[in-house]
């Protein structure tokens, strides 16, 4: 059993609370991120769950035992750093043979064990080097074979990619899912980076200021946002924000324009429209045409990113709202021109003012019953 | 600064040429007057006749050394010096290797005001520190004398056990002065060293199942070894030519520490030796660059390549 239970975990640092009581669950086997901004506690976080931090609230519990004062050794964990961490002065072989050789195992175990596991991670012809004579990916496989020879029933990452140039982050990231099918080890990964988070995991914690924002399977997050700081964290470009008030399903933007949300949502000011990058479709303005001077309905573009498979369209109106737009494919539209926006209600998001996700009355009726 | 370019013809790379071997001829002229003692010192110990002038020698003699190691006390003021010095460096990289690693560690507020402290020792004059340090010792003197004194009765033990724990005039007093003196620029050197080494380290040490013992057995000593060497390096080489503190604090010849040995092999009233004097000063210049020798690996190694990419 080595599933993780996190109950009303806090962290106080003199005086100042980092983390603010967080109750997770983490089942046996999962992959599981934890994903945020700088600050937010992650990585205490994952501290808190290897025994480096202590755990100022709260319980911990690892396999259904209290974790609290248990030492890191004692946790049956293994973790890789961000740093990697790797010893300087001792060759891979001694690196990943480590903890093995403090437990006293016999040579000829700690030498099959440590092939056993540079095999899998493809550094073989790598285990008499020091680390200093390794490249940024091999140090990275090495701190997993660190932490995989021990056979761990929990393996804690913190940031481990972020040392590596984009490539190789991506193959890595592919390496660590193949790593988890075979090993079935429960996972639990820290990153900032909310595109690890998304292709990796079983299930996402995102964190903000201290507090869990949300947390469920990718996919539900990405469509289920519960607030505007998930809907923004997750997805890339991040989902647009457009102030507005709504009444009889109609909702008006700053500048004017108005959108039709068939819905039934309950009336209100100063709402904010979700909406993501993927879900707004363009309309060229002809030149002279009268709905070039309607103002409220032209945009007027502000940048184009063209990335060959995709371009991005940032679009400002005259109440200086901002849009990121996608299109399928390559796109000659020039800085400056005039468009118009046409919105996918079908996709679009309800938010009050303070950032909470309004449902349709149905919706809602239907959560309540 | 404007630098004017000129068209790099003939004349003007021949001018340049010619002040270049000035300069470099300058600069060995200097170099040959600096090292100019030297070579009298090493040509004089194996000089039959040396004497204060520098000269080529006749023939080439080991005499002098035998002479020093033989007749005079010159054995035993090498021993005293080693004895000494090592026992006094050991005990600065232990203690340096403590206090270094427990200010590089801690938050505290008091960290840097004791830091300052610290160097503070160092910075004052030793000859200022003469007169409290020797209060304090004769103090701590008397009090050792009372339990060796109550210890046995036999005079031969207390005479031996006085000059090993005496800290007047005793091997103790002298090692722990010396350890005094040396300390905080090793402690300096020690922080500064410990403040490069990642505390994911020790963390990962701790997580593979490491004690706080293996962990400083096995992954900090380790990783500090160049600092040890460079502290080291510096605490020998300066507790080595240190006159000051063994004239202050020994009055029996068998205590005396090579420089004092030397000083007062030069200041005897009959003929001064010079071929047994400069025999002596090789023997004084040896371990100080033998130490080097060693330290150099450890000083210019680099430890990269841990941690991040």
């Amino acid at each position: 059993m080595s599933q993780i239970e996190l109950i009303n975990i806090k962290k106080n640092y003199m005086g100042t609370e980092v983390v603010k009581g967080i109750d997770v669950t983490i089942n046996e086997g999962e992959f599981a991120v934890i994903v945020g901004p700088s600050g937010c506690g992650k990585s205490t976080l994952l501290r808190m769950i290897a025994g480096l931090e202590d755990i100022s609230s709260g319980e911990l519990k690892i396999g259904g035992k209290l974790m609290n004062n248990v030492s890191p050794d004692q946790r049956e964990i293994a973790m890789v750093f961000q740093s990697y961490a790797l010893y300087p002065h001792m060759t891979v072989a001694e690196n990943i043979g480590f903890a093995l050789a403090l437990k006293k195992t016999d040579k000829a175990e700690i030498n099959r064990r440590v092939l056993e596991a540079a095999k899998m991670l493809e550094l073989e012809h790598l285990l008499e080097r020091k680390p200093a004579a390794l490249s940024g990916g091999q140090r990275q496989r090495v701190a997993i074979g660190r932490a995989i020879v021990k056979r761990p029933k929990v393996i804690l990452f913190d940031e481990p990619l972020s040392n590596l140039d984009a490539k190789l982050r991506v193959q890595m990231r592919t390496e660590l899912m193949r790593l988890h099918r075979e090993f079935g080890s429960t996972i639990v990964y820290v990153t900032h980076d909310q595109v690890e988070a998304m292709t990796m995991a079983q299930k996402i914690i995102v964190l903000n200021n201290g507090h869990v924002a949300q947390m469920g399977k990718p996919m539900d997050l990405y469509r289920d946002p519960e607030n505007t700081f998930v809907a923004q964290f997750i997805g890339v470009p991040k989902m647009n924000l457009l102030r507005g008030n709504l009444q009889a399903d109609v909702f008006t933007l700053q500048s004017g324009q108005k959108l039709q949300l068939d819905c039934g949502y309950s009336d209100g000011v100063n709402l904010q429209l979700g909406v993501r990058p993927e879900h707004l479709k363009l309309e060229l303005l002809a030149q002279g045409s009268g709905s070039e001077n309607n103002s409220e309905h032209s945009w007027t573009v502000d940048v184009v990113e063209r990335l060959g498979v995709e371009s991005f369209i940032h679009l400002c109106n005259a109440a200086r709202d901002v849009l990121v737009l996608r299109l399928e494919g390559d796109c000659d539209l020039q800085v400056d021109s005039k468009v118009a926006v046409r919105f996918d209600c079908s996709h679009c998001y309800l938010f009050n003012d303070a950032g909470v996700r309004l449902l349709p009355n149905s919706a809602a009726m239907h959560l309540a019953g | 600064m404007v630098t004017l370019v000129r068209p790099a013809n003939e004349e003007t790379i021949m001018t340049h040429y010619s002040s270049q071997r000035r300069a470099y001829l300058t600069l060995v002229l200097i170099s040959l007057f600096c090292l100019m003692p030297f070579f009298w010192v090493v040509l004089a110990a194996f000089d039959p006749k040396a004497s204060q002038f520098l000269q080529i020698p006749d023939g080439i003699t080991v005499n002098h050394f035998w002479n020093l190691l033989a007749n005079e006390s010159g054995v035993r003021w090498v021993l005293n010096s080693v004895g000494i010095v090592g026992t006094a460096t050991f005990l600065t990289l232990i203690l340096a290797g403590f206090g270094g690693y427990a200010l590089s560690r801690t938050q505290a507020w008091w960290k840097r005001p004791l830091l300052y402290a610290i160097i503070l020792v160092r910075i004052v004059p030793p000859p200022a520190l003469i007169v409290p340090v020797y209060k304090v010792m004769l103090f701590l003197n008397d009090w050792i004398n009372g339990v060796i004194n109550s210890l046995t009765s036999d005079v031969a033990q207390q005479m031996l056990l006085s000059r090993m724990f005496s800290f007047v005039d005793g091997y103790l007093g002298l090692i722990l002065i010396q350890t005094a003196m040396q300390l905080p620029l090793a402690i300096w050197i020690m922080k500064t060293f410990f403040d490069a080494i990642p505390k994911d380290y020790e963390e990962a040490a701790a997580l593979d199942g490491a004690s706080q013992w293996q962990t400083v057995r096995h992954v900090l000593i380790p990783l500090a070894l160049p600092g040890f060497a460079a502290a080291g390096l510096f605490a020998f080489i300066n507790a080595w030519g240190d006159f000051l503190m063994p004239l202050m604090f020994t009055s029996s010849p068998e205590l005396q520490t090579l420089p004092l040995g030397m000083f007062r092999a030069f200041l005897r009233v009959d003929a001064i030796d010079y071929g047994f004097l400069t025999a002596l000063a090789v023997i004084y210049t040896l371990p100080a660059v033998i130490a080097f020798a060693f330290a150099r690996k450890f000083l210019t190694q680099t430890f990269s390549g841990g941690v991040k990419g």
